[in-house]
């Protein structure tokens, strides 16, 4: 197997069935492949250590909170002395390619905190009030995503 | 003692297996079951096979020799039989089944694909780009709001969360998708937002593996694409 880095060329891992990326094809391995019906599969209970996280629910009382607590201790100034940094990492491993991006989505975070720092925050006060309210009317339970198979 | 089957390939298939073992412990001994058209690769199936990582290894060690040399169709993990009459019983049965599927993946390779977005950099442009969500971190974050604050904003956030991640799979798979015959995606897991497999033609293994490497650059930093292969094809057998 081997890991396409994502700045150059394929790089073997040693073939051999090097177990350093096993992990991210388990799923294919253990789910994918010829199935051939008369032939009978071992009990795939206690799977060592390669034991596959479930995906985060994303519609779950548990994830609001968790993301309500992130954003709470994100620190929004960080995107405005991130630029600098980013640029010389970046410059150093590509070339070009992501920092339109990368700077747009940080430029627009300072965009964001500075208008956030003039925007009245009697503004403000008013929408958040309102938005509490707006949100019970919401039914609280979202089904759960159905996700595709 | 029962059998445990790796892979079916053509019977003109070179097979060189000298130094690979098989699952088990000690390591079982490979050997192969010919019918006039196909070959399988099997080995004793050990007392009791658990998927240990050892054993998941040798299994995909396999699957990647034989694909060195031609094409291969690999079992997924876990399959015995009786014995190798049984085996062969099998591949004269389905000959024609196994065929089609050899000659239909001949010359094609798969890539697999999972992407994930930095939480911290996801959830900052949430904020800066929602003025309501904005509001409601600052209110909590002064303490002036009720104590419904922390929900509303999480499932503000989580829905932008969503749609965000549904965007951005569906921009990834349209990039790529050009590149391969076939895809097909999986429930993602942990913080991944797309898991996928492409088959892609050995011609244009080049052009996809750039087209993806372009595609981790235009998203920049904040993103992990992990993509794996060349691959046997798993996931189109």
């Amino acid at each position: 197997m081997t890991v396409v880095p994502q700045g150059g060329g394929p790089v073997a891992t040693g073939g051999g069935g090097g177990s350093g990326n096993l992990y991210d094809i388990l799923d294919l391995i253990l789910d994918r492949g010829l199935v051939i019906d008369v032939f009978v599969r071992v009990s795939l209970v206690g799977i060592e250590i390669l034991k596959i996280d479930a995906r985060i629910v994303v519609a779950s009382v548990d994830t609001y909170l968790r993301f309500a607590e992130a954003c709470n201790r994100l620190d929004l100034e960080e995107g405005r002395k991130a630029p600098s940094q980013l640029t010389d990492l970046v410059g150093e491993v590509t070339e070009g390619g992501s920092h339109g991006k990368a700077k747009g989505a940080l430029s627009g975070a300072a965009e964001a905190v500075s208008d956030a720092l003039k925007g009245g925050d009697d503004e403000e006060r008013e929408e958040s009030h309102k938005e509490p309210a707006g949100r019970r009317e919401r039914p609280a339970r979202r089904p759960a995503r159905r996700r595709k198979e | 003692m029962s059998v445990y089957v790796y892979s079916i390939v053509a019977s003109t298939h070179p097979r060189k297996l000298d130094d690979l073992h098989g699952v088990g412990d000690p390591p079982s001994t490979l050997r192969t079951v010919k019918s006039k058209e196909l070959s399988a690769v099997v080995s004793d199936a050990p007392e009791e096979l658990r998927p240990k990582r050892r054993d998941l290894a040798a299994h995909q060690a396999v699957q990647e020799r034989l694909m060195a040399d031609g094409t291969v169709l690999p079992l997924q993990f876990g399959f015995t039989t009786a014995d190798d009459e049984a085996v062969l019983a099998v591949l004269k049965e389905r000959v024609e089944e196994f065929s089609e599927r050899l000659a239909a993946l001949e010359g094609c390779v798969e890539y697999h694909l999972k992407a994930a977005q930095e939480e911290d950099a996801m959830l900052r442009q949430i904020l800066q780009e929602s003025d309501e969500a904005r509001a409601l971190n600052e209110q909590i974050r002064s303490g002036t709001g009720g104590p419904d604050l922390p929900l509303a904003l999480g499932e503000m956030v989580s829905r932008e969360v969503q749609a965000r991640q549904d965007r951005l799979a569906a921009q990834v798979l349209d990039g790529l998708q050009g590149f391969a015959r076939e895809d097909r995606t999986s429930q993602p897991t942990g913080n991944d937002f797309l898991s996928v497999s492409f088959l892609v033609e050995r011609d244009n293994e080049k052009s996809f593996v750039g087209a993806e490497q372009d595609l981790a650059k235009e998203l920049g930093e904040d993103f992990d694409l992990r993509l794996l292969g060349p691959l046997p094809a798993y996931s189109f057998v």
